[in-house]
């Protein structure tokens, strides 16, 4: 090997990696895959404190021989990441890039929300606290904010990306898809496909709109809102795949179900909704029950429905007591205040919607009893349970258990709206 | 921070003096001098001049847009400030950068598309270049600029200034050609994007029609007429700084605030020169490091004299023979 440690291995300007990752973290577990490769639990062996969450790019191909180019959410999450710095955005502590793959070390956080909300479900299932609530709201938005102000759209919120740390501070996470928005060559409608989850997916975008806004972000940042209350996703369309002809379907189904709690848009509210690519589509839905009873009475009740059931469905969610005590409802304190914040996320019309910043203003976070904390799980008794770690796979040079096989799609199209099994 | 250059990794890890630049390279040659002996090549400025007419002829043949070549050519800058170039091969080096600025600017190019036109374009050299090859120099290149890729570039300038100093579409156009030569510099590595734009915008203005090239006179006069508004304005800033009456980031300057012995009043009838009164107010009464601008305006005429040194064939011939000699076209 050369002294220098540039040239070496076949070619005359082989690369070979300064720092290697086993030298420098010792790997404790894994913890998740996904389409892009998987995601290691690990501890500084030079005296780093802290763990850390090392994200491995593999290679497109499985046991790929040769270098085939990075791809570009790799390279986009990568470049992002190393310039972001909030505490509510999950923080890259340093990237190696060795044995053609890409290691990204983050600092480790305990929890998701998926899983702290997962853990609620369980029998007997219970709401979170509003206080937690409201701290994670908060703190989410602030790293929403920061991210906005800085030109990046996250483009893919949902509960699995939002971390926790056992500090209970809310780290932003996963930016694989994430965008700067400030004079992009390709504007932002083209070249990529529609993203984000699709129970996540802002109506501008079911409606075919390619334009991704900070607006687009703030719709998911309601829906996540929305179930942390219930703990159910609030709008749980089911996916309609794209056709070989790879042009993307309306998503009619995830569309009625948000039609089902808000009503159908309207262009008084929504003035650029006739200008929508799929707006014809929108006659094919059915406007919500709870009013008419046939099918053919729809038009004449069509106008009376626009209102829609979101008030009622936040009532009634948070007014729910708990299964056999006799206790007031635990969620009864966030008050009219968190429905005018969820109002104001899910409207339909992006340009009304609350950016991060007028969110933040909510008088949501100024009143009622419970007062907002940079640690969300403060006064709570329970502890939640730890990240599951795996030890199938204590190898993350080698690594290769079936699952990291990507799905074949390109690079920026749909990603599959599958949550992590439990 | 992605837009705010200040807190930027541009700003913090890829910012130096002109004598931490030249230490660095020095350094760097020091490491191994033998090549650096056996392999004599030109100055800087004429590599970056060679590097950019070349990624220049590859950007047209896949029609790769100008913001590209101008990330393309800040990783070939900040790679080279930590990889002595006899130890790489420029031509893979430079399709690398193409491509990976490419993605970085959301227009990607297909590898095998680099691959192949880079082939044809530098069959001399990179006979043997695959995707694997250029996939290889990517992490190469990634891993030397420590994942920062996100360049922040003057062109956003030029399209956000203040009403009273906005450019005709000549003025503006001439601009942006200063913008896209000065990445033949080392100014992108000292000063921050914004300084290098004001300076492109006061000599479009001053310099108009043509920057470099036919007219040296009035080039010459241009330029002396730039420095010496630079200075009055500097001056100006000076005096409002220790009257205590300078308002960060404000316009509001007007004439009036001008020296007495500003070019309008030598020229008083050239409409050119109104707009540079204009300007001059506008810096006056700005906070913007204006030894910064004066700095960059020499530089930048100093490159145009060199740019007619520039010698294509014998910055390739002695590129060519290093490459070989050292088999790094393999």
């Amino acid at each position: 090997m050369n002294h220098n440690n540039f040239i070496c291995g076949p070619g005359p300007m082989g690369y070979q990696s300064k720092v290697r990752v086993v030298d420098k973290y010792k790997v404790i577990g894994f913890i998740s895959s996904g389409t892009y490769g998987r995601v290691y639990k690990a501890v500084g062996r030079q005296g780093q404190p802290g763990e850390f969450a090392i994200k491995k790019f593999k290679p497109d191909k499985e046991g790929e021989q040769s270098y085939v180019g990075i791809s570009q959410s790799a390279i986009r999450e990568m470049a992002l990441c190393s310039e972001l710095s909030h505490p509510n955005v999950i923080r890259l502590v340093e990237t190696i890039l060795e044995d053609k793959c890409i290691f990204m070390v983050f600092e480790y956080a305990e929890h998701d929300l998926l899983q702290i909300i997962h853990h609620h479900t369980q029998q007997p299932r219970h709401p979170i606290p509003p206080s937690t609530i409201k701290s994670i709201m908060f703190q989410l938005l602030n790293g929403c904010q920061y991210l906005h102000t800085n030109w990046v759209l996250h483009r893919d919120l949902k509960p699995a990306n939002i971390m926790v740390t056992s500090a209970g501070e809310i780290k932003i996470g996963d930016l694989g898809l994430a965008r700067l928005f400030w004079k992009p060559l390709h504007a932002l409608f083209s070249g990529d496909k529609v993203v984000v989850t699709i129970w996540y997916r802002a109506p501008e975008l079911l409606l075919g709109s390619k334009h991704y806004t900070p607006a687009t972000d703030m719709w998911a940042v309601g829906c996540i809102f929305a179930e942390l209350l219930s703990l159910r996703p609030i709008f749980k369309g089911e996916e309609a795949k794209m056709d070989n002809k790879k042009t993307v379907p309306f998503q009619r189904n995830q569309m009625q179900k948000i039609v089902d709690i808000m009503g159908l848009p309207t262009k008084d509210r929504w003035p650029l909704l006739p200008s929508m690519p799929d707006y014809t589509q929108l006659v094919t839905l059915q406007p919500p029950l709870g009013g008419q009873h046939h099918g053919h009475h729809y038009n004449h009740h069509r106008q009376a429905l626009n209102t829609g059931h979101l008030e009622k469905w936040y009532y009634n969610t948070i007014n729910q007591v708990s299964a056999g005590s006799g206790a007031a409802p635990p969620l009864a304190s966030l008050g009219k205040e968190g429905y005018e914040l969820l109002a104001g996320l899910l409207v339909y019309n992006p340009e009304k919607r609350l950016t991060a910043e007028q969110a933040l203003q909510h008088p949501f976070f100024s009143t009622g009893p419970d007062k907002v904390s940079a640690n969300c799980f403060e006064g709570l008794k329970t502890e939640y349970p730890h990240r599951r770690v795996s030890q199938d796979d204590n190898d993350i040079r080698t690594g290769s258990l079936p699952g990291t096989k990507r799905s074949g799609l390109p690079d920026d199209s749909l990603r599959p709206g599958k949550r992590l099994k439990e | 921070m992605a837009a705010n250059y200040w807190a930027s990794t541009q700003h913090k890890y890829w910012r130096f003096t002109q004598e931490q630049l030249a230490a660095m390279r020095q350094s760097l040659e020091d490491e191994d001098p033998t090549p650096v002996q056996a392999y004599p090549l030109p100055q800087q400025r004429h590599l970056n001049i060679f590097f950019n007419q070349q990624i220049n002829r590859l950007a047209k043949r896949l029609s790769i847009r100008q913001q590209c070549l101008a990330t393309a050519q800040m990783y070939i800058k900040r790679f080279y400030l930590k990889v002595e170039i006899r130890r790489t091969n420029p031509y893979l080096v430079m399709a690398t950068a193409v491509y990976l600025a490419c993605k970085m600017e959301e227009s990607p190019q297909h590898i095998r598309m680099i691959v192949s036109e880079a082939r044809q374009l530098w069959g001399h050299e990179l006979q043997q270049l695959d995707t694997s090859k250029l996939g290889e120099c990517e992490f190469f290149l990634i891993s030397e600029m420590n994942s920062h890729l996100i360049i922040h570039q003057p062109y956003r300038t030029l399209t956000s200034l203040p009403s009273e100093i906005a450019l005709s579409p000549e003025e503006s156009s001439l601009a942006w050609s200063v913008i896209n030569d000065h990445y033949m510099t080392d100014l992108p590595l000292i000063h921050p994007p914004h300084i290098i734009a004001l300076t492109a915008i006061l000599l479009a203005i001053v310099l108009r029609p043509s920057p470099a090239g036919s007219g040296g006179n009035n080039q010459a006069a241009g330029v002396a007429t730039a420095a010496s508004m630079l200075v009055q304005a500097q001056q100006s800033q000076a005096r409002r700084r220790t009257s205590g009456t300078l308002t960060p980031g404000g316009s509001q300057g007007s004439s009036e605030q001008y020296p007495s012995d500003s070019p309008a009043e030598k020229k008083p009838s050239d409409p050119r020169m109104s707009k540079v009164v204009r300007f001059a107010a506008f810096l006056a009464d700005s906070t913007f490091d204006i030894e910064a601008m004066i700095d960059t305006t020499q530089e930048i005429l100093t490159f145009y004299e060199c740019h007619e040194q520039f010698n294509a064939k014998l910055t390739q011939d002695q590129i060519s023979r290093y490459v070989k000699a050292r088999s790094l076209d393999k």
